[in-house]
């Protein structure tokens, strides 16, 4: 009988210390990248010992796969308690009811620069916290400049000198004056809109119409097909990165770039410089894409309030800064702060990507955003391989975005 | 219970694990896949039946584009792959010193994992870093870098030619292996008889190779008619979707945009021409066999 009561009691307690760990629910983090920064990963403990009933479980997926994983989890039924995801997505996300609303404070809201929050809202609602920022600034190569008979500590304001000094460079260096990137590849999409945003253009508007097809717009396929002749070889064949490592070969002059590009110019010989983004005729100021990728809270995952607490925590100030890092990342930084004033004081490189955000404009939101970027795409190569005429391009991508918006 | 009957049930029995197999590893998703192009399954999660609606918004020039490319790219590649296999085949089986070696050295492209090769033909492609463009520099052929991959036309070729790179090594293996299983006493007669070596690769070894040239060509055919990787990673499809064949295609319609039942409609069609194809190379395997026991 004894022996029938202790065998009872072990039975019970191996089924209480089974069953108490099934009670807590984890929080999963379907992370993009090759590994976890090490910032996160400290942060990640910290929330660990303090929710011990609702660790974070980090699965880090390579960029390439990442969005499509977090999505085709949440498709299948098993979502992932949050994702890593371009804030492009959310919309689509959203109207799909794939995940939760993350509404911010005015607090919140203020806290960041302007622009930021409405790259993660549609219908007024936010769908998710920013955690990584870009920007772009015009970067040139002084050396060509000089080679050129150009002012080397003059670079392009506008679109017309830019294209203007592509040329002379072009024409007297045989250096390619301009890097185009317009690969079958997103940040083709991105690239282009960084003219349209610099020509007070837009794609769709609050409301939900189609605005591409603009004078403003007009103007910035066309500056690409004017300034297609003086870039590098095959604009159709490289991506951002690709052009970037031209450039840090001195073999382009000019390229947009992020500031992760500054640091690798650090490493190189080239004397260069960075300025804000070029203007169209009809800018009202300073403009930039806005690009933001996000954490986004997936419906289903039985810990939605849990994960929202925790994105707004790994997003939170203290840590994003630490996340930022100075910028060796290559993300600008969210948050206006005393530490990215010193930042700019520091280092006068980081000003153009600072002073474009109030004045940038978020990437678009559509429904099916894989479908608008492979509009865009197909509308960039076009203009660029010389198979049709902007303003035909335009036109027939203007009418193509219908189905996606 | 007679004889029959349990010899039929234990039939039954051994072949259950293969009728398991096939049923879940292949006639479902099968199944699934035709029931779901016959839907609008997307993210959102209502899936609603449309009928032919799916097929009837893929019915359209653009699609018959991608139809006829994914034809041109297949046939251009598989023909290469025999014609260049049946050479080096023939090379490996020549009596030359060190042939060993050569036959060792055929091996690289089908060893090295298929996303490592195409990455390094993705740069040696590459017009400003890249070795072929280098080269014609070099040798004063072009004037300036060339990006291969920039063009639709040479963008075409530069994936055609990727593919028969790594398929190559299959091919001439195969086919050395059938030369070698020709008796070489035929040769003797055709040598003592005065015929040169042209005409006794055309009258001996061309014609008792057949059969492998036929059976290859087949699966090389199915093989290539859906070959992914080549094209996504060299251009995705593009430049302005001059290399998009139909699994890329279905690939960015279904995972791209996730238009699942769209997507599934696609795929049904390349199903439909894989089955053709299978079915002639049924066909074909049915007629050498019955051919060789004649």
């Amino acid at each position: 009988m004894t022996t029938l009561i202790r065998k009872g009691l072990i039975g019970m307690a191996l089924v209480c210390t089974t069953a108490l760990p099934a009670m807590a629910k984890d929080i999963s983090w379907i992370y993009c990248g090759d590994k976890i920064d090490p910032v996160h990963e400290k942060a990640i403990q910290e929330w660990d010992a303090k929710n011990p009933d609702n660790k974070v479980v980090v699965e880090v997926v390579g960029w390439e796969q990442c969005q499509d994983k977090a999505t085709t989890l949440a498709a299948a039924g098993s979502p992932a308690g949050i994702a890593y995801v371009g804030s492009r997505t959310l919309k689509e996300f959203a109207q799909n009811d794939m995940i939760v609303p993350v509404p911010m404070t005015d607090a919140e809201k203020a806290s960041y620069y302007p622009g930021i929050v409405n790259t993660v809202t549609s219908g007024g609602t936010q769908w998710g916290v920013p955690i990584a920022f870009s920007t772009k600034a015009l970067y040139w190569n002084k050396d060509l400049f000089k080679q050129a008979g150009l002012d080397p500590e003059k670079p392009p304001t506008t679109w017309a000198e830019e294209i203007e000094d592509a040329k002379i460079i072009k024409e007297k260096t045989g250096i390619p004056g301009y890097g185009l990137p317009a690969k079958t590849f997103d940040n083709t999409m991105h690239q282009f809109l960084h003219w349209v945003y610099t020509n007070n253009g837009e794609v769709i508007d609050a409301d939900g119409n189609i605005k591409l097809d603009s004078p403003q717009v007009l103007a910035a396929l066309k500056a690409y097909k004017d300034i297609t002749p003086y870039s590098e070889e095959g604009p159709t064949a490289y991506e951002q990165n690709e052009v970037r490592a031209i450039f840090l070969d001195g073999k382009v002059a000019m390229i947009q770039g992020s500031v992760g590009a500054a640091f690798k110019l650090k490493d190189t010989k080239i004397n260069w410089g960075v300025s804000d983004l070029p203007l169209g005729p009809d800018a009202k100021g300073k403009g930039t894409l806005l690009i933001t990728d996000s954490l986004a809270v997936f419906k289903g995952s039985g810990v939605e309030d849990k994960a929202v607490e925790f994105a707004k925590y790994i997003t939170s100030a203290p840590v994003q800064e630490a996340y930022e890092g100075g910028g060796a990342a290559g993300l600008t930084p969210l948050r206006p702060s005393p530490a990215v004033d010193k930042m700019v004081a520091d280092a006068p490189y980081w000003k153009p990507f600072i002073d474009g955000i109030a004045s940038g404009g978020p990437e678009p939101l559509f429904t099916d955003y894989k479908g608008f970027q492979n509009v865009m795409i197909e509308m960039v190569q076009s203009v660029v391989t010389g198979k049709a005429e902007p303003d035909a391009a335009l036109k027939k991508a203007a009418a193509a975005l219908e189905e996606y918006k | 219970m007679d004889r029959s009957r349990t010899t039929l049930i234990f039939a039954w029995m051994l072949l259950a694990p293969a009728l398991l197999y096939v049923l879940v590893i292949v006639a479902w998703p099968l199944v699934e896949t035709v029931r779901l192009s016959f839907t609008d399954a997307s993210l959102k999660k209502v899936t609603d039946y449309v009928g032919w609606r799916n097929y009837t918004k893929i019915y359209n020039a653009t699609f018959f584009e991608v139809i006829v490319r994914t034809f041109t790219w297949t046939f251009f590649s598989v023909l290469l792959k025999m014609i260049i296999g049946t050479c080096g085949a023939v090379l490996l089986n020549a009596a030359v010193p060190g042939r060993h070696l050569f036959r060792i050295l055929t091996m690289p492209p089908w060893i090295v994992p298929m996303a490592i090769g195409i990455f390094m033909w993705g740069w040696m492609y590459n017009g400003q870093f890249g070795m072929i463009s280098g080269l014609l520099q070099r040798f004063g052929l072009v004037d300036g870098p060339v990006a291969f991959l920039a063009y639709g036309n040479t963008a075409y070729w530069a994936t055609i030619f990727t593919d028969v790179w790594i398929g190559v090594p299959m091919v001439t293996i195969y086919f050395l292996a059938a030369i070698q299983s020709i008796p070489k006493d035929l040769y003797e007669a055709a040598w003592t008889d005065g015929a040169s070596r042209w005409m006794r690769f055309r009258r001996i070894t061309l014609p008792l190779m057949a059969p492998a040239i036929i059976t290859m060509s087949m699966l090389s055919l199915i093989a290539t008619f859906n070959s992914f990787d080549i094209i996504w990673i060299l251009t995705r499809g593009g430049p302005s979707g001059e290399t998009t064949t139909m699994i890329i295609d279905t690939y960015q319609t279904a995972i791209g945009s996730k238009k699942y039942g769209e997507g599934a409609a696609r795929a049904v069609v390349i199903c439909i021409f894989l089955s053709l194809f299978c079915l002639a190379y049924f066909r074909v395997t049915r007629r050498l066999a019955a051919a060789d026991n004649a």
